[in-house]
């Protein structure tokens, strides 16, 4: 027994050593000192704490009861959830939680924090479903954002977090089942993933690239209607909104005979078009052989043969630095023909086709200039082999002679 | 005028004087030998010894392997100086400058690729060299030091390619020697140091260039000389080995004047234009400009140990490439372990062996090598070397990322209005 107690003494001992020797133990006895003893809730609810208090409401000193009701400070079951106890809100209930401080401008005025959330909600279709109907399968605050460990969007952790939302949002509307009795397709999710926009803020990091609330909206989430589509388009493609104001295009998108951007580039899975696929996009609206249809045919084929000539440029520019040519100045020339090219799509969207040949001969224009330099370099290297016709005819030479004396030592017997 | 006939009848007379041999009465046409310098200096007598050298009867075309490789060091000697000229070590002008070599300079092209080309073949043939040793037995008792010493010069061969493999400072130069930098690291005891003391930096940087520099046009150059001069003096001490099996009858030997001469004439001639000829056909590429932040996409080796280095590095790890470098050890120490005096390859299988397997390691190290044509993956620099923020990776789909296990959160809230800390439930 004496034995027995001896070991046991020895193992606590080795325990105390070890736990005050490591750092995290010595913060995790820092944090025992400076946790509440006389907040009840903990007691039983340790783990909702843990999350809790890496959310930001944890910072700001927002507590359990704050949204829970109760009596903290009560230490046994019943009395400690009364008065106006909240065990589990439900999705309305959570709404009504959330906007008690989230919808007080005086309260979040000190955050900067907009008030309008509750408002955006009411509008969107989520606020909707929810508010109106009473349909609890529709969102509510928590489902987005969490209930206890709530993040802000800057933190890669949180749900809201820019590269997190499309995962977000595809909780709901990637379940088809949920969705069908709303009659909304799935798989946006996907098409998102491969389109122009998710591959930037995916693949890139690109986190000016829209997510899902950049179309439509987080609190306020809804689709845009057909004459908000340019709009919507129009807030990051600037430039090329104004084109397409400009262009024979906007008065029917404007009057929604016309889905604007989406009729060619598509919604989810936005992409740019390839060249080759330009005038099989207006054939969809504008007959073949129509004066329109035929039009395009001429902007594609300029198009494609610009592209084409750009890319051998490229080529050529590769070509020369292999060679080991300083390409400084080739190389901003090549990206100024480029430059040109970009601009040619936006002009795409205007269909000035004064303007459209103007820039395609520029960027050819260079183009041609960059293949004419890896051409002369490519003849100079042909004048460095022409160099070994001298050298072998010396060499031939030379090793005839050595050959013949040779033939002659020994002819003579030397 | 008198003095003018009086040179004019000396010359003739020394002409007259030369008929042993016409090359020295070339010299002393051109006034080499000729004056003084012919009267005060052996130099006379000492190229007429060196002239009547005769050489074993048995001495052939295979013999010609090692001056292959001394006529390869001097196109790198030559070249290497004219390089020199135009290059500027550091890294900003390092690049700058080799193309202006390649494009601006008369013939710089040429020298360049003439340096290239020849550093590759200089393995090869000193290999090849080697190899006739090896197979004949030749390393054997008495001439095991100067088998040392030629697998020395080996050895500073793939030093001289090892650092000035750097010095185009391009990123396939660059990201190359880093793979190889990290693959000696790995070796035990000298490894880390070695690989330190060649960098000089965190990362391979233009200390790292200087130091390749230096050893490459400094410190390489004259080790090389001073073994070369080591290996010719003992090579004429002992003579050139007799053959493993003696001829029956003694043949008389060759004349190094004019029969060997002319042989190695020919010999050079065709190793030069095959140099210049690979040089002019197929021209080292030059790459993009090194850059620390960003791996290349290709990768283009154009050194044959670096091949072999890459070979064996990427396909039996830093670990494959020190085992084969303690079997080329292996063979080199093979005097010291083989020293039956029987020269002929069946009576000495274990050295044959050895032999192989180094041989087929090459090779196969060399065609895997050569496949390499992307840089290691493994090589991407660290973020807090690079101060660079690298953001968290996250694939897209319907889960989350995993983040790891939650940080504790070191701030903690003050007291609020009752005195009670903040945030701690």
């Amino acid at each position: 027994m004496d034995r027995a107690i001896g070991v046991l003494a020895r193992l606590a001992l080795g325990l105390v050593v070890a736990t005050s020797a490591s750092p995290r133990a010595a913060w995790a006895q820092v944090r025992v000192a400076q946790v509440d003893t006389s907040y009840g809730c903990i007691v039983c609810h340790a783990d909702k704490r843990r999350a809790f208090v890496t959310g930001v409401h944890a910072e700001r000193g927002i507590r359990c009861h704050d949204c829970h009701g109760g009596t903290p400070t009560a230490f046994e079951t019943r009395s400690a959830h009364t008065p106006r106890f909240v065990g589990h809100p439900g999705k309305m209930r959570t709404v009504a939680i959330c906007a008690s401080c989230h919808a007080d401008p005086n309260r979040m005025r000190q955050y900067g924090l907009p008030a309008g959330q509750l408002a955006e909600l009411r509008t969107s279709r989520h606020g909707q479903l929810l508010l109106e109907r009473g349909d609890t399968a529709a969102p509510t605050c928590t489902d987005c954002h969490d209930a206890h460990t709530i993040l802000p969007p800057v933190d890669a952790r949180s749900s809201v977090y820019p590269a997190n939302i499309p995962a977000t949002c595809g909780r709901c509307h990637e379940d088809a089942r949920r969705m069908a009795g709303y009659g909304i397709p799935t798989g946006q999710l996907a098409e998102f993933t491969s389109s122009a926009h998710g591959v930037a803020l995916f693949r890139e990091r690109n986190f000016a690239a829209p997510t899902c609330i950049g179309c439509h909206g987080s609190h306020a989430a809804l689709p845009p209607r057909v004459v908000e589509i340019a709009n919507v388009c129009g807030r990051c493609h600037e430039l090329v909104d104004r084109a397409f104001e400009a262009g024979p295009h906007a008065a029917p998108a404007r009057l929604g005979r016309l889905p604007g951007c989406i009729a060619c580039h598509s919604n989810h899975g936005t992409e740019r078009v390839p060249p080759e696929q330009l005038s099989g996009l207006c054939v969809r609206c504008h007959a073949e052989g129509s004066p329109a249809a035929q039009r395009a045919q001429q902007v594609q084929q300029e198009i494609v043969r610009v592209r084409d000539e750009l890319r051998a440029a490229a080529a050529a520019l590769e070509e020369l630095v292999r060679a080991g040519e300083p390409v400084t100045d080739t190389r901003f020339r090549y990206r100024t023909a480029q430059t040109y090219y970009e601009q040619l799509g936006l002009v795409q969207h205007s269909l000035d086709l004064e303007r459209l040949n103007d820039l395609t001969r520029r960027t050819a224009s260079i183009a041609r200039d960059i293949r004419a330099a890896a051409e002369t370099r490519r003849e100079r290297r042909w004048e460095h082999r022409l160099f070994l016709i001298p050298v072998w005819f010396l060499a031939l030479a030379a090793v005839t002679v050595a050959g013949f004396k040779l033939a002659d030592l020994r002819r003579h017997g030397e | 005028m008198r003095r003018v006939l009086d040179w004019g009848r000396r010359m003739r007379a020394d002409l007259a004087a030369s008929t042993d041999a016409s090359l020295l009465s070339v010299l002393r046409f051109l006034g080499l030998l000729y004056g003084p310098i012919d009267h005060r200096l052996p130099i006379n007598e000492a190229f007429r010894k060196a002239l009547r050298y005769r050489l074993p009867a048995h001495v052939t075309w295979r013999h010609a392997l090692g001056g292959i490789v001394y006529l390869l060091f001097m196109v790198l000697v030559v070249t290497g100086v004219l390089l020199a000229v135009y290059y500027r070590p550091s890294t900003q002008e390092a690049y700058p400058s080799i193309q202006r070599i390649v494009t601006g300079v008369r013939f710089g092209w040429l020298i360049r690729d003439l340096h290239v080309w020849a550093a590759s073949m200089i393995v090869i043939a000193a290999l090849a060299h080697m190899a006739r040793v090896f197979v004949e037995g030749v390393y054997k008792p008495p001439r095991e030091t100067n088998w040392l010493v030629g697998v020395t010069l080996l050895f500073l061969l793939l030093a001289f390619g090892a650092t000035g493999y750097l010095l185009p400072w391009d990123q396939w130069a660059y990201w190359t020697v880093t793979e190889l930098l990290h693959a000696v690291a790995v070796a035990p005891l000298v490894g880390p140091l070695l690989s330190r003391a060649l960098t000089g930096d965190v990362i391979v940087s233009g200390a790292t260039l200087s130091r390749h520099f230096a050893l490459h046009v400094i410190v390489l150059p004259w080790l090389t000389f001073w073994l070369l001069a080591l290996h010719f003096a003992l090579l004429r001490k002992h003579g050139i080995a007799p053959p493993i099996a003696p001829p029956a009858s003694g043949r008389p030997g060759v004349p190094f004047f004019p029969h060997h001469l002319l042989r190695s004439f020919v010999v050079a001639v065709l190793v030069l234009a095959v140099v210049i000829s690979a040089a002019a056909l197929f021209p080292r590429p030059v790459g993009d400009p090194a850059n620390p932040y960003e791996l290349p996409e290709s990768l283009v080796s154009t050194w044959v140990p670096v091949e072999v280095s890459l070979g064996l590095v990427r396909y039996l790890t830093p670990w494959g490439f020190l085992a084969f470098a303690l079997i080329g050890a292996g063979l080199a120490l093979l005097p010291l372990f083989d020293r039956d005096p029987a020269r002929a390859l069946r009576l000495r299988p274990r050295a044959v062996a050895l032999g192989l397997v180094f041989l087929l390691g090459f090779v196969g190290a060399w065609i895997a090598g050569r496949a390499v044509r992307t840089p290691s993956p493994d090589l991407r620099p660290a973020a807090e070397v690079l101060e660079r923020e690298t953001l968290p990776g996250s694939e897209p789909g319907l889960r989350l990322p995993d983040v790891g296990p939650t940080p504790e959160r070191p701030a903690v809230p003050g007291p609020d209005a009752a005195g009670r800390p903040r945030g701690g439930l």
